[in-house]
């Protein structure tokens, strides 16, 4: 068999049973049998199968992914993260669009403890939906900057999902999770900048407040002493343990993890009941994305034996295609699978082909992966199957339509592909820091 | 039968529990070796190999919990534009398929299982233990997750004849 039919069996197989609706971890599985059956040698192929699927996540580089998820579940059932927000509302108070301006400061630090982009969203906009919305925001102002900062939490360490990518992708897991810092903070200057044009230039998307009497300068900055440094300081731990060469990502991830306890735990916020909340929300996402890994173990050994991934990477190579083109090739089909694909699936279907490309053709990883991160975050929130579109619409009134979020996530959307670009057109942007920090 | 899937619901909470704890554990059992290793000069050398075998157990222990509570992630795209009728059937295919790659994995996990007991394998890395400890979750988890396809299956058929509404991403 070729590899061309090759191809069209493994690829047409796993699109068909995806599209039946079985779960991803299982459209995998039932693909990988037949493809182990025909291209791995029958049953030693088979034996082979389930040996792989011990293996592949009895794995110390994917320890980080229920770590960084619990930091972001312990911030969020302990309530610590409630008092990190009203912190914030009293030191921003005189700007236009204020409570959209809140919501991408306070996303931007939860992004910096919390590993779920989903977390996040979900959390902002059932805190801050209804007030923005009882306070004549409008739908847009009020949405769009929750779901923009969900997405950013991909790209901020921690995060569960570069963990994953580090790992499948063979790219430096510390090294990925230090790139996404920059863009990620581009992003959030960026949703700020915009927000605060938007509300000067048409006051009513974003009405002013009567708000409360100032209160003294220590009044207004103890509570962020006292509620977010802490928080910030976890996250400088994370990151320091990592690059200062100190502890391995996963090591870093469990300080974390431990830091965010011991933080609930002073605030005396840890009750028996939430920590077994937060723990039971950790092994639900992590628990997915392991078993999808489980799942698809052997998809990029099978690809390889039948001669697909040679044969796409030789065919792609044969082109007299300039790496750029490539490259952008790559983005392109990222970006088209965000809109239909979840995020796990996409690194599994395509790194086994973009890997090979990346290493023949010399790209700098960490500079291909922080690109990879944005589609991926992109993919969040692009419709018609954008993860945080969902989440929104789950936590948003029952008044609030489809379309409306739709419509909130476009300004976002936007920014993420100018960032996009901007990284393609000026690595540094995503390789500087990392390179500052040794990694 | 509904008694039946209604008691293999509570074992699958009952593991959910134990994958939590464990990663509780996990937690602790790092963060002691890490603070340990770079304060007092000792460590656990072990505690990156438990932690291994732990992240593995947890993703066994939960698959079951998440299959029956919708969470494993799926694409419900098709599922969403065809005619209810057809959702349905294809609901119906798709767990029939998991059933039979579940029972793939039963059998020849038990295989790989049996095989390497008999030839007295043995995992040596920092600890050293008959390997076929490690190997026998695999095929367990799968005879929980198959018969969690069954219960599935049954509900779908003693349900109203349209598409679930699952889980389509993971966060």
């Amino acid at each position: 068999m070729g590899w061309v039919e090759a191809s069209l069996i493994l690829f047409g197989g796993l699109v068909a049973i995806m599209g039946l609706g079985l779960p991803v971890a299982f459209a995998f599985l039932a693909l990988n049998i037949v493809g182990a059956w025909l291209f791995l040698g029958g049953e030693p192929g088979l034996a082979q199968l389930s040996r792989n699927a011990v293996q592949s996540v009895t794995s110390f580089s994917l320890t980080p992914i229920p770590f960084f998820v619990l930091m972001g579940e312990v911030l969020f059932h302990t309530g610590v993260a409630l008092k990190a927000i009203d912190a914030f509302a009293l030191l921003i108070r005189r700007i236009p669009g204020r409570l959209s301006v809140i919501a991408i400061v306070a996303g931007t630090v939860f992004s910096a403890i919390s590993g779920s982009t989903i977390a996040t969203t979900a959390l902002l906009g059932s805190l801050m939906l209804p007030t923005m919305l009882a306070r004549g925001y409008e739908p847009k102002m009020a949405m769009g900057p929750i779901m923009g900062i969900g997405g950013v939490d991909m790209l901020i360490p921690p995060s569960a999902l570069t963990v994953l990518l580090g790992s499948i992708a063979g790219i430096s897991i510390s090294g990925l999770l230090i790139g996404g810092i920059v863009p990620g903070l581009i992003l959030s200057t960026l949703f700020v900048g915009y927000i605060i044009t938007r509300a000067v230039i048409d006051p009513s998307l974003a009405p002013n407040e009567e708000l409360p009497p100032a209160q003294g300068l220590w009044e207004r900055w103890r509570p962020f002493f006292v509620h977010v440094l802490p928080l910030v300081l976890i996250f400088a731990i994370v990151v320091g343990a990592m690059t200062g060469g100190w502890s391995t990502p996963t090591e870093a991830a469990a300080l974390g993890a431990a830091g965010t306890m011991l933080a609930a735990i002073c605030y005396r916020a840890l009750t028996g009941a939430n920590l077994m909340k937060a723990l039971t929300g950790t092994i639900a996402v992590s628990g997915t994305i392991l078993f999808i890994i489980l799942g698809a173990t052997t998809f990029s050994q099978v690809l390889s034996f039948s001669g697909a991934t040679n044969g796409i990477v030789a065919l792609i190579s044969g082109q007299g295609l300039s790496a750029t083109a490539i490259v952008i090739g790559m983005m392109l089909i990222l970006l088209f699978l965000g809109c239909f694909v979840d995020q796990v699936s996409m690194m599994l279907i395509t790194l086994p082909f973009f890997m090979p490309l990346v290493q023949r053709l010399g790209i700098d990883p960490i500079w291909f992966g922080v690109m990879f991160l944005i589609c991926m975050q992109l993919g969040l929130l692009t419709p018609p199957f954008g993860l945080l579109l969902f989440t929104m619409k789950g936590v948003a009134p029952p008044s609030i339509t489809m379309q409306q979020i739709y419509a909130a996530s476009v300004p976002y959307i936007l920014f993420g592909l100018i960032v996009l670009i901007a990284i393609f057109l000026l690595p540094p942007i995503a390789t500087w820091l990392p390179g500052v920090l040794g990694n | 039968m509904t008694r039946l899937s209604s008691l293999f619901g509570r074992l699958f909470d009952f593991l959910a529990v134990v994958a939590a704890l464990l990663l509780f554990a996990m937690v602790i059992l790092t963060t002691a070796d890490i603070v340990l290793r770079n304060v007092a000069g000792i460590g656990f050398p072990w505690a990156n190999e438990v932690t291994e075998y732990a992240l593995y157990l947890t993703t066994l222990l939960t698959a079951p919990w998440l299959l029956r509570r919708g969470q494993h992630v799926r694409i419900d795209m098709a599922l969403a534009l065809v005619p209810s009728r057809l959702a349905f059937a294809m609901e119906a295919l798709a767990d029939l398929l998991g059933l039979a790659a579940s029972l793939v994995l039963i059998w020849y996990g038990t295989i790989m299982t049996v095989q390497s007991a008999r030839l007295g394998s043995i995992t040596i890395k920092n600890l050293v233990f008959p390997e076929w400890w490690l190997l026998w979750p695999l095929p367990a988890c799968f005879v929980l997750v198959a018969l969690e396809f069954v219960f599935r299956f049954h509900r779908l058929m003693t349900g109203p004849r349209t598409r679930r509404l699952e889980a389509t991403s993971v966060g």
